[in-house]
């Protein structure tokens, strides 16, 4: 009784080895993960960070906004980046696990454009909080927030499904 | 002593709860892995429904499925640790010491789902039906805790795994046939569970079913 589980086991464990080289072998067909991939993602992690650190002031009861203004001269540095990190041959469709889908290098114009809004609606952040008008400040967060999604519709993979 | 012969042990709305853990336990893990947001989100609503019927089913459920029946105090665990042999009504189902590895793996889930509910940002992909109950940085914190946590569930899933591997080869105790029959031989006088009534079957159903849909919608306000 105990030999034929302990065949059992080495029967799975086996069989979970092979099937663990199958799994090798499929992500190696198209080479190592360009590097700018990470680096871009943690650049549009910077963005997500700091467009939560905004709102996160504005849900206080006395919003800070010193600190809104820091985390939106981070945006505005983050944004002025991402051109520098779409390399051609680095799309969803050339095999990476990424969500940067091939429309960006078929529509650069957009892409620069889309890009321009959140440089600019950041920027327009960094000016608003120096303002100190907070009801201004709370008003523009939609506006960033509408510049997200506009790039995320046509650039990004959706991811909704 | 009496003779061997084959009683009912598990109930089926208890066996199909169980096999729906295992299934979307790893489907959930898996659709978060890969970006597939709505099957993540359809799976923990899923898993959220089952985990209602769990709980109210054991209240409700036959003797084996019962919290007050299996949840035992530490000196009947340390018993059957040393050796105790578990007698009467109680010697099927689970022992002292598996009802608390149950109690844990239900508790984990339900802290990992409920954490779900409020997990994401809506400005990037899909959110938890109550991510807009909590601030985005309680959300954010929340939705970290949610990834960091899936090993807690995952180390409980790998315990209950090496116990029936245990219990397989060191005590010859086949413990996944009955959790897929329903039913195990037994040379003990001992009585099997009676069949699930259905009327309690389609109220646990009902009710588990009415508070997923009220949370998968956002949880409305009900008047």
């Amino acid at each position: 009784m105990y030999r034929s589980h302990a065949l059992n086991f080495m029967a799975i464990a086996a069989l979970a080895s092979i099937l663990a080289a199958c799994g090798g072998q499929t992500t190696t067909t198209t080479g190592p993960e360009p590097a700018v991939i990470k680096e871009r993602e943690k650049n549009f992690k910077v963005i997500g960070n700091t467009f939560k650190a905004i709102r996160g002031q504005l849900e206080k009861d006395s919003p800070d906004l010193a600190v809104v203004a820091d985390a939106a001269t981070d945006m505005n540095a983050a944004a002025l980046k991402i051109e520098g990190y779409f390399p051609e041959g680095t799309s969803r469709a050339d095999g990476y696990d990424t969500e940067a889908l091939p429309t960006i290098w078929e529509k650069p114009e957009e892409f620069a454009k889309a890009n321009t809004m959140l440089v600019d609606a950041s920027a327009e952040m960094i000016t608003l909080a120096q303002g100190g008008d907070v009801a201004a400040v709370a008003a523009h967060v939609g506006n960033i927030g509408k510049t997200c999604k506009n790039c995320h519709d046509t650039f990004r993979l959706d991811d909704k499904k | 002593m009496s003779d061997a012969r084959t009683i009912r042990v598990w109930d089926w709305p208890l066996r199909l709860t169980h096999w729906g853990f295992a299934v979307l336990i790893p489907f959930s893990w898996w659709a978060a892995e890969n970006s597939h947001w709505a099957w993540h989100e359809r799976s923990g609503l899923t898993l959220l429904g089952l985990l209602v019927f769990r709980i109210i089913w054991g209240f409700i459920g036959p003797r084996t499925a019962r919290f007050s029946q299996f949840v035992h105090g530490p000196s009947k665990v340390i018993a059957y640790l040393k050796g105790a042999r578990i007698l009467g009504a109680d010697a099927i189902g689970h022992n002292p010491l598996g009802a608390w590895s149950v109690v844990a793996l239900l508790a984990v889930m339900l802290v990992q789902v409920g954490m779900g509910l409020f997990a994401g940002d809506p400005y990037d992909g899909l959110t938890g039906p109550l991510n807009s109950l909590v601030g985005v940085m309680t959300a954010d914190m929340l939705t970290e805790w949610h990834e960091t946590f899936f090993w807690a569930v995952a180390g409980m899933v790998a315990l209950h795994l090496a116990a029936i591997a245990f219990y397989a080869v060191a005590k010859r105790n086949n413990l996944v046939a009955p959790m897929i029959t329903g039913k195990r031989v037994v040379d003990m006088p001992v009585e099997g569970i009676t069949p699930p009534s259905l009327p309690k079957v389609a109220l646990a159903a009902a009710v588990s079913a009415g508070v997923t849909i009220w949370i998968g919608l956002g949880a409305p306000p009900l008047t």
